[in-house]
């Protein structure tokens, strides 16, 4: 028990003292993720509510791969684009292997699924209603569909924030992309390994309340955000 | 003159069953017509194909004077000409302003000239003081007079209405049949009900079908049909419904 109380302070002591190291650690955590977090949704929204609206060919066997991948364990993925980026890979050329791009890659990889596949049940769990409503009322189809993706918007924030929560905690695929390579990508999770295995457990823990606070931050800005959205969703009163 | 709406020999299967099957309609426009009958009967069907939610199985189908090809342009134009409100009547999340101003904004209004509208509208039914209010905290009834202020709010020339007040209170039942006369009468449109309750259909209706099976099966005045009913099942229905 000392142990812990002992590296919780002096883990508070590390933030409290803006260690160079643990924020350099920090930001490249936050340039990785959030990038990742940004591509998967760009791409992931309009993937999911595509394959909730429209009639795709093949759409339930392309939904049952989607929903496969939102386990995908997170060295499956860093081995997938270790494959593709190394030298005898296909994409070896652009020599991107143990750099931040390459872990964007990767993060990517494990964000896109759970975003496109969570916004699909989220708009498919939307009522008939919705889209007669937008379009007796004058909607086109493409305005009737933003109005559903619209309606949608809790579930797919919820996506946005179970994706955030895979990325920033996973280890395993960042490790075997990036390398763990200091001052360059090196980041929370990897370092707390490394620390660890170090015996420095007060680093280990400064970073990994660091890593829960971003978490929570992040979490916090985007309910802040959709503060509207979250207020509906409260909206069942249980007595 | 050209009818609103024109049916030829209209279907819709849904795999091998049949729910619809008009041989011929012809609704000339302007006043209020019920589609009567049971649940089951096939009016909510009929109402969606003239509404262009639903596309028809086989038949010919014309809406304000054009025979209906489905192609986007013309669903969407025709589309436009109309207005909808439901037994549920779905509120979009939001404000009662923003679910008014919906159809507005889809074509392209803004500023000062939506918020006039949506005040005109809620005004008309009564709803003014709840302009900015959560629709998630609207009675049935307010809810159904929000629909119905949200659907006029487009000026349209056929406001369909179906089962609009099913789920509410008789007191509430009682003034939005009063606003539906009203928009009928005053702004001159059209509208189609369709209901299982004939007391409502005989109170609001200049014409009635009276529907059974997914057929029409006979058609009149308001007091054509509940004076002297000529077909057996209507009889049926009528007595039936009295009795409840």
């Amino acid at each position: 028990m000392e142990i812990i109380i002992d590296g919780l302070k002096q883990g508070f002591q590390l933030i409290w003292s803006l260690d160079p190291e643990i924020l350099q650690i920090t930001l490249v955590s936050l340039q990785v993720s959030l990038t990742a977090l940004l591509l998967a949704g760009i791409m992931g929204i309009p993937t999911g509510a595509a394959l909730a609206l429209k009639d795709i060919r093949g759409k339930r066997a392309i939904l049952n791969i989607i929903y496969t991948f939102m386990g995908l364990p997170p060295v499956l993925a860093g081995l997938i684009v270790y494959l593709a980026l190394t030298t005898r890979g296909p994409l070896g050329q652009y020599q991107l292997l143990f750099t931040p791009t390459a872990m964007i890659i990767a993060q990517l990889l494990l964000a896109f699924p759970i975003v496109a596949g969570l916004t699909a049940r989220a708009v498919m769990s939307q009522q008939q209603e919705v889209y007669d409503t937008a379009v007796t009322l004058g909607a086109s189809l493409r305005q009737a569909a933003w109005t559903i993706i619209k309606e949608s918007r809790i579930g797919i924030i919820a996506a946005l924030t179970t994706a955030l929560g895979r990325v920033i905690a996973e280890v395993g695929a960042v490790m075997m992309v990036g390398g763990n390579i200091q001052g360059s990508t090196r980041v929370l999770t990897t370092s707390i390994v490394l620390e660890t295995r170090m015996g420095n457990d007060s680093r280990a823990i400064a970073i990994g309340i660091i890593l829960l606070a971003i978490a929570f931050g992040i979490i916090m800005i985007i309910n802040t955000v959709e503060k509207r959205s979250f207020k509906y969703a409260s909206g069942i009163q249980i007595t | 003159m050209q009818a609103v709406f024109r049916l030829h020999k209209v279907t819709k299967r849904y795999g091998t069953r049949e729910v619809l099957n008009v041989e011929e309609l012809t609704i000339p426009g302007r006043k209020i017509y019920a589609f009567l009958g049971p649940n089951g009967s096939g009016k909510t069907t009929l109402l969606r194909i003239i509404a262009l939610l639903h596309k028809n199985t086989t038949g010919k189908v014309e809406v304000l004077g054009e025979e209906v090809v489905w192609s986007q342009e013309q669903t969407l134009r025709l589309r436009r000409q109309m207005a909808m409100v439901t037994q549920t009547s779905f509120m979009f999340e939001g404000t009662v302003a923003a679910n008014v101003a919906y159809g507005l904004r889809v074509r392209g209004q803004r500023g000062q000239e939506v918020k006039r509208r949506v005040e005109e509208v809620l005004d008309l039914v009564g709803m003014t003081s709840f302009i900015k209010n959560d629709t998630r905290g609207l009675s049935g009834g307010e809810r159904q007079k929000v629909a119905i202020a949200r659907a006029l709010a487009v000026k349209p020339k056929v406001l369909f209405l179906d089962e609009p007040t099913a789920n509410i209170d008789p007191r509430s039942s009682v003034e939005i049949e009063r606003y539906i006369k009203i928009v009928n009468e005053e702004l001159n449109t059209t509208i189609i009900i369709v209901t299982h309750n004939l007391f409502q259909a005989r109170r609001l209706a200049d014409q009635i079908h009276f529907m059974w099976d997914g057929k029409i099966i006979e058609s009149g005045t308001s007091l054509e049909m509940f004076q002297s009913p000529q077909d057996k099942r209507t009889r049926l229905f009528l007595v039936g419904d009295a009795v409840y």
